[in-house]
């Protein structure tokens, strides 16, 4: 495995003795954990954490703004954070709601330390991977940056497996003009195989195949 | 009463009745003049007796012929009522009597034929049997057996009578045991003599007689406190009276009765040496008659009360109806006032029973919401001890680990134990506030400060309710050092079910997590704490039924809590009201207002202290 960044797990609870205890408890276990008392100072210190593959532990049961209302707003800001809830053995209702969310897990208290350490490590992974991912997907995004719009458009027919004829008929233009675009793409991007451009797209954007 | 009462009562009538009816009481002057003389023994007796002296009379007055008429003195009522009698010769005590009834006037008394003094002829002598040395007194006859001849007799019972009475002895009613034989006189010395008498009563003189006519042996009776009298050469027991009266009925003419007197005066003394004086004065024999209330005297006894009555019967009628409309009202009223006092102390008792009762209830429904409202809270308590208790389960894994790893810093040990430490007493901080509500217990007021009354409710609130929302609380400046006298646990009960009510219907609205907002301040000598919500808005039909015992909107609610907490707080002589934030309705949301009234200022120490809550 590559040497990764140390990864900060980030606790929000409104109880701050509950705080202390699982920061105690996480940096008993090697980690870095940083603490926030509420919802809102964890969005407003969000834009500048650095994702550096840490998570997210979250109490579920707030006042003013709740752990899923957080939850929301993370994920509407494309937050790299892995969510773990932290919930009473009250909250089943809103802890599958939670899941429903897009919630790595969650961890009903109280939890064994051993509980916390699997389940954080489990974010952990999550969060590097998906770290790799959105890694591949900026790479990928900019490798298509460089293509001009009727070269996307082009790349795209050809990824769905077409053929030079097929695309000039589909785009209404000659054999030749297709087949300088692909000259042009394969130079850009360093394939003019379908295979190759199909992932090229998919990475950039999951949804990158379908129609423009 | 007495039996000669009603003799008086017809005798009267019959006196006055009787002398508008009589006759002209004599006829022609050759018309026998009827004299009426008593009968001692029988009529023959009398007859024999009498009969000379009338004898001797008709022969001094010419043209005259007197009858004689032996009569008792039944006999001689019953003629002289009937105006038939023209003279009576009777004796001493008799005579009054007729002289009271009848008007008679004595015209000439007798003298004994042993003295010659009519005011000193007649006695009485109580004789003894001369071998029984008892008794030697009058007095000493009291419980004796003592024979006479009658009652009515004068000589032969009714001076020693009055003897008697005068001593103080009351014959009459039995300190003497009398026996009355009837005429002759010779019974009553036969009696004695036989020994069914200890002593007999004689008229003076007969004794003597008897012994001279050897009737009775010389020295075989005595007389008993014999009286020596020059006047009369007899033994006497008693004083001496004047003797039998010659007397005339009212209707005879004056004529008659002088000629009549004139020749009894003069006539020779008879064959036993009585004759006839001047009348003597008969007071001493009304007197007499007066001390043993007889005729004419009787009406004495019925004076007593009788006669009163008869006469004062009226006023006597009005005093006894009044006497008795008292007592009855006495009794009445007594009775009302003993009733009405039982009905008092039964209803006191009552009303005692009823308020012992009342308070058993009020404990045990205080005690059945506070269970009630902690039943309600609790649903969410494990998540409340759950904070405290995780918090010390972590510390204690992680300085587990941290110690086996051997990086266990002081720092680091330090700050888990101190948390710790303070996780447990929040821990049985909470425990506590449960228990003190759990707990059954008797209210206790004390002067405490509205404002910390209100902020251990909404810490307690806090506490119990994980994940409550805010309640924010605000105190008016016009609250600033008022003191309410209440039991704290009974109003923070009450807060407590208003903010339970109120995150209850921002639950029914799906606003959890809006703040619930507690407002004081004071106003007109009362502090109001509100507890406001922004539930959903209530019906004008659930708004004025929010009081009632078992109304409830909520699925699983009892419907107790607004009810007792609306006891509590008038229990404190306060008002528990409820308003919607908007009057107009627009919008939902009530507020719940707990009146208290302000304790007068207390000099010393205003606030208890207060259990510190979670």
């Amino acid at each position: 495995m590559t040497p990764r960044p140390v990864p900060v797990i980030h606790v929000v609870d409104d109880d701050a003795a509950f705080l202390r205890s699982v920061l105690f408890m996480l940096e008993g276990c090697g980690f870095e954990a940083a603490g926030h008392a509420t919802a809102e100072a964890f969005l407003d210190a969000a834009p500048a954490l650095a994702p550096s593959g840490g998570c997210l532990l979250l109490d579920i049961r707030m006042p003013r703004m709740s752990g899923l209302e957080l939850q929301r707003r993370l994920v509407e800001s494309g937050s790299p954070f892995p969510i773990v809830f932290m919930t009473g053995h009250g909250d089943i209702e809103q802890a599958v709601q939670a899941m429903k969310g897009g919630a790595l897990d969650f961890l009903q208290k109280p939890f064994k330390e051993q509980a916390l350490l699997d389940t954080v490590n489990r974010a952990v992974e999550a969060s590097v991977e998906r770290q790799r991912l959105r890694a591949r997907q900026a790479e990928a995004r900019a490798v298509l940056e460089r293509l001009s719009p009727r070269e996307r458009e082009v790349a795209r027919l050809l990824a769905l497996g077409l053929s030079n004829k097929e695309v000039a008929r589909d785009l209404d233009i000659s054999d030749h003009t297709v087949h300088v675009h692909r000259q042009r793409i394969t130079e850009k991007t360093g394939s003019g195989h379908a295979a190759d451009l199909a992932r090229l797209l998919l990475r950039a954007d999951p949804a990158g195949l379908d129609a423009g | 009463m007495s039996p000669r009462l009603p003799s008086l009562v017809l005798a009267l009538p019959l006196l006055f009745g009787g002398w508008g009816a009589v006759a002209a009481p004599t006829g022609p002057a050759t018309a026998p003049i009827p004299v009426g003389v008593l009968a001692v023994l029988d009529d023959q007796d009398t007859q024999r007796q009498w009969q000379p002296l009338l004898d001797g009379m008709s022969a001094a007055l010419p043209n005259r012929r007197l009858q004689l008429h032996p009569l008792d003195p039944a006999g001689m009522e019953r003629e002289l009522a009937a105006g038939r009698l023209a003279f009576v010769i009777t004796n001493p005590g008799h005579y009054v009597v007729i002289e009271a009834r009848h008007g008679a006037t004595r015209i000439a008394t007798q003298t004994a034929a042993e003295g010659g003094d009519p005011a000193h002829a007649v006695g009485s002598a109580v004789v003894v049997r001369a071998d029984r040395p008892l008794p030697r007194e009058l007095m000493d006859l009291k419980d004796h057996r003592v024979a006479a001849v009658a009652e009515q007799a004068f000589g032969g019972y009714q001076l020693v009578a009055a003897e008697w009475s005068r001593q103080g002895i009351d014959a009459e009613s039995g300190a003497v045991q009398r026996l009355f034989t009837g005429y002759p006189m010779t019974r009553v010395l036969d009696a004695v003599l036989q020994g069914q008498a200890d002593a007999a009563i004689l008229r003076t003189c007969l004794l003597e007689r008897w012994v001279r006519e050897g009737r009775v042996a010389a020295g075989a009776l005595r007389v008993v406190a014999a009286q020596p009298d020059s006047r009369l050469p007899c033994q006497s027991s008693t004083p001496l009276y004047p003797g039998w009266a010659f007397a005339a009925s009212p209707h005879v003419p004056p004529d008659l009765a002088r000629e009549v007197a004139l020749a009894l005066l003069t006539l020779a003394p008879d064959a036993q040496g009585t004759r006839w004086s001047v009348p003597a004065d008969y007071q001493r024999v009304h007197d007499v008659l007066r001390t043993l209330e007889v005729e004419p005297y009787a009406f004495l006894r019925a004076t007593r009360l009788e006669a009163l009555a008869r006469r004062y019967w009226f006023v006597l009628g009005a005093v006894l109806a009044v006497l008795a409309l008292g007592l009855l009202y006495t009794l009445r009223v007594e009775a009302l006032v003993k009733r009405r006092t039982a009905e008092l102390t039964r209803s006191l008792h009552e009303r005692d029973r009823l308020a012992r009762e009342l308070e058993k209830d009020q404990e045990a429904m205080d005690h059945l919401s506070r269970l009630s409202i902690l039943g309600e809270l609790s649903a969410t308590l494990g998540h409340e001890l759950n904070q405290p208790l995780a918090t010390i389960a972590n510390y204690a894994a992680s300085v587990q680990r941290r110690l086996t790893q051997g990086r266990l810093s002081d720092a680091a040990l330090q700050q888990a134990l101190q948390d710790i430490g303070s996780e447990a007493d929040r821990a049985a901080h909470i425990l506590e506030g449960i228990r003190a509500l759990a707990r059954k217990r008797v209210a206790q007021r004390r002067l405490s400060d509205p404002a910390q009354l209100a902020a251990e409710a909404v810490a307690l609130f806090r506490g119990l309710q994980a994940h409550a929302p805010e309640v924010r609380l605000q105190v008016h400046p016009s609250c600033q050092g008022l003191a309410v006298l209440v039991d704290a646990l009974q109003v923070q009960q009450v807060l407590l079910n208003l903010l339970k009510n109120a995150l209850d219907a921002h639950r029914a609205a799906s606003t959890d997590q809006a703040p619930l907002h507690c407002r004081l301040h004071a106003e007109a000598g009362q502090v109001c704490l509100a507890v406001e919500d922004a539930g959903p808005p209530l019906s004008h039909e659930q708004r004025s039924r929010l009081f009632e015992p078992f109304f409830t909107t909520k699925p699983d609610g009892l419907g107790l809590g607004l009810p007792i907490c609306r006891t509590i707080v008038e229990a404190h002589g306060g008002a528990l009201r409820a308003r919607p934030v908007d009057e107009l309705g627009r919008t939902g949301g009530m507020v719940f207002e707990v009146w208290l009234p302000v304790a007068p200022a207390d000099p010393g120490p205003s606030r208890t202290p207060q259990e510190p809550l979670p």
